[in-house]
C-alpha cells in the first residue's frame, strides 16, 4: 500500500466517496438555508410585491427610496454613530481592564476574568429587562440613587422615553453587556507576550503605565484591527438590545437597521424593501471587514 | 532581590488597582443579583419598597410567572430548540472539518472556503428569503423550522474550529490507522472524533448557549404563542406589562438565565477559550 504524506493515497477509489458523503451533511445545510436566501435576497431587493405575492421586478427602485426614507437614514447613522463610540469608549476602556488584570496577576484575576465575560453570555432578552429597569423612572436604579442624593433634576429623568438620551442609554447598557468579549481577547494576546520582555523592561525601570504604551499597546495592533471590525458588523447587524429597550423609539431614536429590516420585512410585509436592507447590510460589513483588516496593517504582516 | 518574587508583597499600585477592578467586577456582578431582591416580594410590597431586603421567601411570583408566561412550555420549547441546534450543527461541521483539515487538496480547500463564506453573512441579510421558504414548505412556526437554519448559521464557525483541532493532531495517528487497515470512515469515528472530544464538548456548551439565548431568528420564525420560546416569552412580557410588575418579571427572567449561566459558572474555561479561538483564527 502506497502512503503519501497526510494519509493520502494513490489508487484509492474510496476517498473521493469518503470526501463527497463528508461535505454533503454541511453543504446541504447550507444550500438550503444559506447559499439559497442568499440569492433570493438580492433578487427580492428589485422587486416588488404586488398583489396576490406577484413578484414586480423595479430595479433599484427599493434601494432609492429606503436613502430617501428618513427612518432608514436614522437607522444608518444609529448603526455608525454606535460603531464609532464603541471603538472610542469599549475598546480602550476593555485594554485598561484587560491590561491591569495581566499585568498584575494575583488570587483575583482568574475569578475577575471569568466575571467580567459573564455578561456577555447572559440572554438578550435578560440584558433587555435589566436595562430597562436600570433606567425605569421613579424605582429605577439610577433614579432610585439619585433619589437617595436628592439630586431630584436626574431622578426625574426618563433616560429610554427622551429622544435625547433613549440611545446613549441603550448604548450603556451594550457597553456593560459586551465589554467582555474584547477583554478576554485582549488578555489573550497580553499572555501571548514573553515574559523576559516584560523582565527587560522592568530592570530598566519601566513604570506599568510605560510598559503597557510602549511595549504592549504596539504589539495588539492586530487584535485591535479584528475587534474594531467585530465592532463595525456588530453595530450593522445590532437589533436585540433597542429592539427591546426602545422598539427603536421614541421616534427614530434608536432605530437600527436590523430594526427597519424588521420593520420593512415582518411588520409592513414589504420583502423588496427588508431585502435590499438586508444586501445593505451586508455589503457595508463586508466592506468594512476588508477596509479595517487591510488599513494600518505593515507590510509583510499576514492577516 | 525582589524582582525574583515580585508578588509576594503586594505593591500600593497593584492593591489600588485590584480594588478599582473588583468594584468595576461588582457593577457587573450587582445588575444581577437585583433580581432576586425583587422576586420574592408583592407587587404592593415592591411598589413601596424595591431596595429593602425582602421580609419573608415567597416562591408565589414563581408560581404566578409559570401560569402567565407558561414557563413549563417555553422551557421545552427552548430546550428542543437547543437540543436540535447541537444535533444539526455539530455532526456536520466535525465531517466538513475533518476532510478539509486531513484530506487536503484544491478540491477540500475549495470547498472549505465556501463553507466559510456562511461566517461572513449576517443572519439579517437571508431573514426575507428564509421566511417566505419556511412559509412554502410549512417550517415556519414550527420548533424544527427554527433550529435547523440555527445550525445552518453556526454549521461554517464550528467547521472553522473543527478544521483547525483535526490539522492539530499528530499526521501519524491518521496513517498508522490507515495502514492497520481501517477504512476512511472508522478511522474517523474509531480514532480521530474522540480525539476531537474537547472541540466536541465545546461545540456543545456554546451552541446551546447560543441557541437557548436566540431571539432574533425564533422572533421571525415563530407567531404562535404555543410555539414561543423563553427569551420570547420574556421579552413579549416585558413589552406588555414594561418593568412594572418586577417581582413576577424577575422570576420569568431568573428560570430563563439560569441554564445559560449556571453552564457559564461551571464551563467558563472552555466557554472563553472557546470564543478566542474562534476570534482568533480569523
Amino acid at each position: 500500500m502506497k502512503l503519501r504524506g497526510n494519509g493520502r493515497r494513490i489508487h484509492d477509489p474510496g476517498r473521493g466517496l469518503f470526501i463527497f458523503l463528508c461535505m454533503i451533511p454541511a453543504f446541504a445545510f447550507l444550500a438550503i438555508f444559506l447559499y439559497y436566501p442568499i440569492e433570493e435576497t438580492f433578487r427580492f431587493s428589485l422587486t416588488r410585491t404586488a398583489g396576490l405575492g406577484e413578484e414586480v421586478y423595479v430595479g433599484l427602485d427599493n434601494y432609492l427610496k429606503l436613502f430617501a426614507n428618513e427612518e432608514f437614514r436614522a437607522g444608518l447613522l444609529h448603526v455608525f454613530t454606535w460603531a464609532f463610540w464603541s471603538i472610542v469608549i469599549q475598546l480602550p476602556l476593555a485594554f485598561l481592564i484587560a491590561f491591569s488584570l495581566s499585568y498584575y496577576v494575583n488570587r483575583f484575576t482568574k475569578p475577575l476574568k471569568a466575571i467580567f465575560y459573564l455578561s456577555n453570555v447572559l440572554p438578550s432578552a435578560i440584558t433587555a429587562m435589566l436595562g430597562k429597569f436600570i433606567f425605569a423612572p421613579k424605582y429605577g436604579i439610577v433614579a432610585s440613587i439619585a433619589g437617595a442624593l436628592h439630586w431630584d433634576w436626574l431622578a426625574s429623568i426618563d433616560f429610554l422615553g427622551n429622544p435625547d438620551l433613549a440611545f446613549w442609554a441603550v448604548f450603556a447598557i451594550a457597553t456593560w453587556a459586551y465589554t467582555g468579549f474584547p477583554i478576554i481577547y485582549l488578555m489573550a494576546r497580553i499572555e501571548q507576550i514573553p515574559k523576559e520582555i516584560r523582565e527587560a523592561a522592568e530592570l530598566d525601570g519601566a513604570s506599568a503605565w510605560r510598559y503597557a504604551w510602549h511595549v504592549v499597546l504596539p504589539d495588539l495592533g492586530y487584535p485591535f484591527r479584528i475587534l474594531a471590525v467585530l465592532c463595525t458588523v456588530g453595530s450593522l447587524k445590532l437589533f436585540d438590545l433597542p429592539n427591546m429597550m426602545t422598539t427603536g423609539g421614541p421616534g427614530n431614536a434608536t432605530v437600527t437597521l436590523g430594526i427597519t429590516l424588521y420593520r420593512h420585512g415582518f411588520v409592513n410585509w414589504n420583502y423588496g424593501k427588508a431585502a435590499a436592507i438586508g444586501v445593505i447590510i451586508f455589503l457595508l460589513s463586508l466592506v468594512f471587514t476588508i477596509l479595517q483588516l487591510s488599513l494600518g496593517r505593515k507590510k509583510g504582516e499576514s492577516l | 532581590m525582589s524582582r525574583k518574587a515580585p508578588h509576594v508583597r503586594y505593591g500600593l499600585p497593584e492593591v489600588l488597582i485590584t480594588v478599582f477592578l473588583v468594584v468595576l467586577a461588582l457593577t457587573v456582578i450587582l445588575p444581577l443579583v437585583l433580581p432576586f431582591l425583587f422576586v420574592f416580594k408583592t407587587q404592593l410590597e415592591f411598589a413601596y419598597h424595591p431596595w429593602s431586603l425582602p421580609k419573608e421567601i415567597r416562591w408565589s411570583n414563581f408560581a404566578a410567572a409559570w401560569k402567565a408566561v407558561r414557563i413549563d412550555q417555553g422551557l421545552l420549547n427552548t430546550l428542543i430548540v437547543s437540543l436540535g441546534a447541537i444535533a444539526c450543527t455539530i455532526p456536520p461541521a466535525a465531517l466538513a472539518g475533518y476532510v478539509s483539515a486531513r484530506y487536503r487538496s484544491k478540491v477540500t480547500e475549495l470547498l472549505f472556503y465556501a463553507i466559510l463564506v456562511g461566517y461572513f453573512v449576517p443572519a439579517q441579510m437571508v431573514l426575507v428569503p428564509l421566511y417566505r421558504m419556511e412559509v412554502t414548505f410549512k417550517l415556519a412556526d414550527t420548533l424544527h423550522g427554527l433550529f435547523l437554519p440555527m445550525a445552518a448559521f453556526g454549521i461554517p464557525f464550528w467547521t472553522l474550529i473543527y478544521r483547525s483541532f483535526f490539522r492539530g493532531l499528530p499526521a501519524e495517528l491518521m496513517e498508522a490507522a490507515r495502514i492497520d487497515g481501517a477504512g476512511h470512515g472508522s478511522t474517523f469515528f474509531r480514532i480521530m472524533l474522540p480525539l476531537a472530544n474537547p472541540a466536541t464538548v465545546l461545540a456543545i456548551l456554546l451552541v446551546f448557549v447560543g441557541a437557548w439565548s436566540d431571539y432574533l431568528l425564533s422572533l421571525v420564525l415563530l407567531t404562535n404563542q404555543n410555539n414561543f420560546t423563553m427569551q420570547l416569552r420574556v421579552a413579549s412580557f416585558l413589552n406588555s406589562y414594561g418593568t412594572d410588575r418586577m417581582p413576577k418579571y424577575a422570576a420569568a427572567a431568573i428560570i430563563s438565565a439560569a441554564p445559560t449561566v449556571i453552564l457559564y459558572i461551571i464551563g467558563h474555561r472552555w466557554v472563553i477559550k472557546g470564543t478566542i479561538a474562534g476570534a482568533v483564527k480569523e
